[in-house]
């Protein structure tokens, strides 16, 4: 009896390790087709990324960010390596620094920080290690020659997507953003996403109502209890839900397809991830972080060190996808109308996202 | 009010099946902690198999419903599988090498959770293991839709609770609930087993293999748990594995203590989990009575105070009715034939 039993649990865990063997997920296409990992010959690693709270593969903000890293690094010869601190979505200063201090000890050159979140432990890393170039994306400057900080603009596409939104014929919209709400990009998403659904509103004479949400989404992750609120949002009517933040998508996506509702995506357009994206509200990740280390090789850095860069429209850093565009009623054109304004200066979105809370002329703000 | 009844069953299904898995451990005589462990491990696979079949190319043509709800089936199916065969590991320490069975099930507990983000690393390179395409709602919901019904039409109150936008594999396991209670309480191997959790030596006595049943109990403990952990995944978690189920098997622990080791007790305590779970998530969006007013929202009560009640609920509850709970007699003791 004892052999069989013996006999039996060998038996489970072969089959439970023959079973990861295969690798599961189809590539195609361009940073895609990219290893997440890869081996250089001498152990060193030039280009480093260190992950934000939530998943490398989270299809959005990571992966947009660890996109750039890879295109620049396999079309420059240089060798990469992602680092995702430890404790995860409870990752502390400590975690991230000694994460930053393995892609230094790992030969890193550039080390690519995802999220505001690193900002206290970029800045004791930075210190230790003046050599090493550090670029801050979603951050500000440090003071310090060897960081960058890069930020985007997201009130704008936040602005463009929910203005496409109304335009389109949706009028009952909701908002569920990640970082607790103190996340300066996903708020800056937000008030732009509530501008621009004003702002069309206006123009077509209607009322909408907005749900706008920071529950559940402390840590950017999928949960159920997010994927009921959606659900319950769903049920009551709204029609499209701009889904602010990483892995969230995921709880967001399922909610909308149980109840035949729309989803805007975030960060990189996510209209190959779900049938049910109508739009996604991009920023750009992937190329802000191959032109910052770029910087970084080609001995211009000294332009953009120490400095904090903001990219917007006129950067060509935000928008909307429409090489994939599904809006009927709203044409690809007169978005890139819209586009174009902003680039010129002509329209003006406003980033001071601590106005949200204010009296709309034709948005009904629910905040929950 | 549609909307309330199915989010509870969507909680309160998979902690009534799990709940039901530790009453047949315990019935037998095996305390199984495990339980989060197992489910957890459950969920992986249940997970995985969806993967891998998604990868062989069989679904992506036609959107066959009924070949989807097979799919379901199937890897509910392998989920118990490995599920039961992840438990006898517990099995084996407990009734072969008569280890302490708390100390045996924590341990599977911490093992499980470790195990599957370790595979999980191997396998998708990050911490969660989804679907390779598509969400669970597309793939394995049913909804009108499904049967060609159009959208608009009204199927009256009950059709519109119980036949859209539901997930075979809930009822599934409320069919099984009710046959697995009848199966312990009315039948002959029930009696033995629970026989064995009471007084093992006086069942002994009597010719029956009390290590045979133990390891029975333990083994449909794990399939029903293994099982129980993928339909959490499939229902709550859009079919994605993490290494977590959210403690949803220590709360199973509490329903069944709660439920005083007694399968329709054990249905209403997770009916009432299940309802304070869905109010903590989706407080703001519950229409109780149709009318388009927002009760509980319209209260002014802070939403925290929604979010703690599963919790708070769980405290008042145990510490009203535990006082009353009967544990089977013999559970925890490994059995000794030279023992009388």
């Amino acid at each position: 009896m004892k052999k069989f039993l013996a006999m039996l649990l060998a038996l489970a865990m072969v089959f439970s390790l023959a079973a990861c063997s295969g690798n599961g997920g189809k590539k195609t296409g361009g940073a895609d087709d990219i290893a997440d990992t890869m081996t250089s010959e001498d152990g060193k690693y030039q280009v480093a990324f260190i992950t934000d709270v939530g998943q490398l593969k989270d299809k959005s903000f990571n992966q947009g960010t660890f996109d750039g890293v890879k295109l620049y690094a396999a079309n420059n010869g240089k060798s990469y390596k992602y680092y995702q601190p430890s404790g995860g979505d409870q990752a502390t200063d400590d975690d991230r620094y000694d994460a930053m201090k393995f892609a230094v000890e790992g030969g890193a050159e550039v080390v690519v920080c995802a999220g505001f979140m690193q900002g206290a432990a970029l800045e004791r890393a930075a210190k230790e290690f003046p050599d090493t170039k550090f670029i801050f994306i979603d951050g500000w400057s440090l003071g310090l020659d060897n960081v960058v900080g890069i930020a985007f603009n997201e009130h704008e596409c936040g602005y463009f997507a929910g203005y496409a939104a109304v335009k389109e014929g949706y009028t009952k919209l909701g908002f569920s953003g990640g970082g607790g709400g103190t996340n300066d990009a996903c708020q800056r998403y937000g008030y732009g996403y509530v501008q621009g659904a004003n702002a069309a509103a206006a123009e077509m004479g209607v009322t909408v109502d907005i749900n706008f949400s920071w529950e559940y989404g402390a840590s950017f992750s999928a949960s159920p209890e997010l994927q009921s609120m959606i659900s319950g949002w769903y049920e009551q009517g709204t029609e499209v839900v701009f889904a602010c933040g990483g892995s969230m998508f995921q709880s967001i996506t399922a909610a909308a397809s149980a109840n035949d509702g729309k989803v805007i995506g975030v960060d990189v357009d996510q209209s190959s991830q779900s049938d049910t994206v109508i739009t996604s509200a991009m920023k750009g990740l992937s190329d802000a972080a191959q032109w910052a280390i770029a910087k970084a090789y080609d001995g211009t850095w000294n332009e953009i060190g120490n400095s904090a860069v903001s990219l917007g429209a006129k950067d060509g850093a935000t928008g909307l996808p429409t090489d994939t565009w599904s809006l009927k009623n709203y044409a690809a054109k007169d978005y890139e109308k819209q586009f174009k304004d902003v680039v010129d200066g002509k329209l003006v979105i406003d980033s001071d996202f601590t106005k949200l809370n204010q009296d709309w002329s034709n948005v009904n703000l629910n905040i929950i | 009010m549609t909307f309330l009844i199915q989010q509870t069953l969507l909680y309160a299904v998979p902690l009534m099946i799990v709940a039901l898995a530790g009453v047949f451990a315990e019935r037998s005589g095996i305390i199984n902690l495990a339980l989060e462990g197992i489910m957890i491990f459950g969920a992986f696979v249940g997970v995985l198999f969806v993967r891998l079949m998604q990868g062989t190319g069989l679904f992506s043509g036609s959107r066959n419903w009924l070949a989807m709800q097979a799919l379901e089936l199937l890897a509910m199916l392998v989920a118990a599988a490995l599920g039961a065969l992840f438990s006898l590991l517990l099995s084996f320490a407990s009734v072969n090498l008569r280890a302490d069975q708390t100390i045996g099930g924590t341990a599977l507990n911490l093992m499980a959770p470790a195990l599957v983000l370790f595979l999980i690393r191997i396998i998708a390179n990050q911490n969660t293991l989804g679907m390779s395409e598509g969400d669970a709602a597309s793939w394995f919901m049913i909804k009108k839709s499904t049967f060609g019904i159009d959208s608009s039409t009204n199927l009256g109150f009950l059709g519109e609770t119980f036949l859209h936008k539901i997930y075979l594999a809930t009822y599934v396991c409320i069919i099984l609930f009710v046959v697995l209670s009848i199966l312990l309480y009315k039948t002959r191997f029930g009696l033995r087993l629970r026989s064995c959790g009471e007084n093992p030596q006086a069942a002994d006595s009597l010719g029956i293999n009390v290590y045979k049943m133990r390891y029975a109990g333990t083994t449909i403990s794990g399939a029903l748990a293994g099982m129980g952990g993928f339909v959490y995944a499939l229902t709550t978690a859009n079919c994605a594995s993490t290494g977590d189920v959210a403690g949803f098997g220590f709360l199973a622990l509490a329903v069944m203590i709660f439920g005083n080791w007694k399968p329709l007790n054990i249905a209403g305590a997770a009916a009432l989990f299940g309802l304070f779970k869905c109010i903590a998530a989706s407080y703001a969006s519950i229409d109780i009575n149709g009318d388009g007013v927002f009760m509980l929202k319209e209260l002014g009560i802070s939403g925290h105070l929604y979010r703690m009640l599963p919790y708070v609920i769980t405290l008042v509850v145990l510490a009203f009715t535990s006082k009353k709970s009967r544990a089977p007699k013999a559970e925890g003791i490994p059995y000794d034939k030279g023992q009388r």
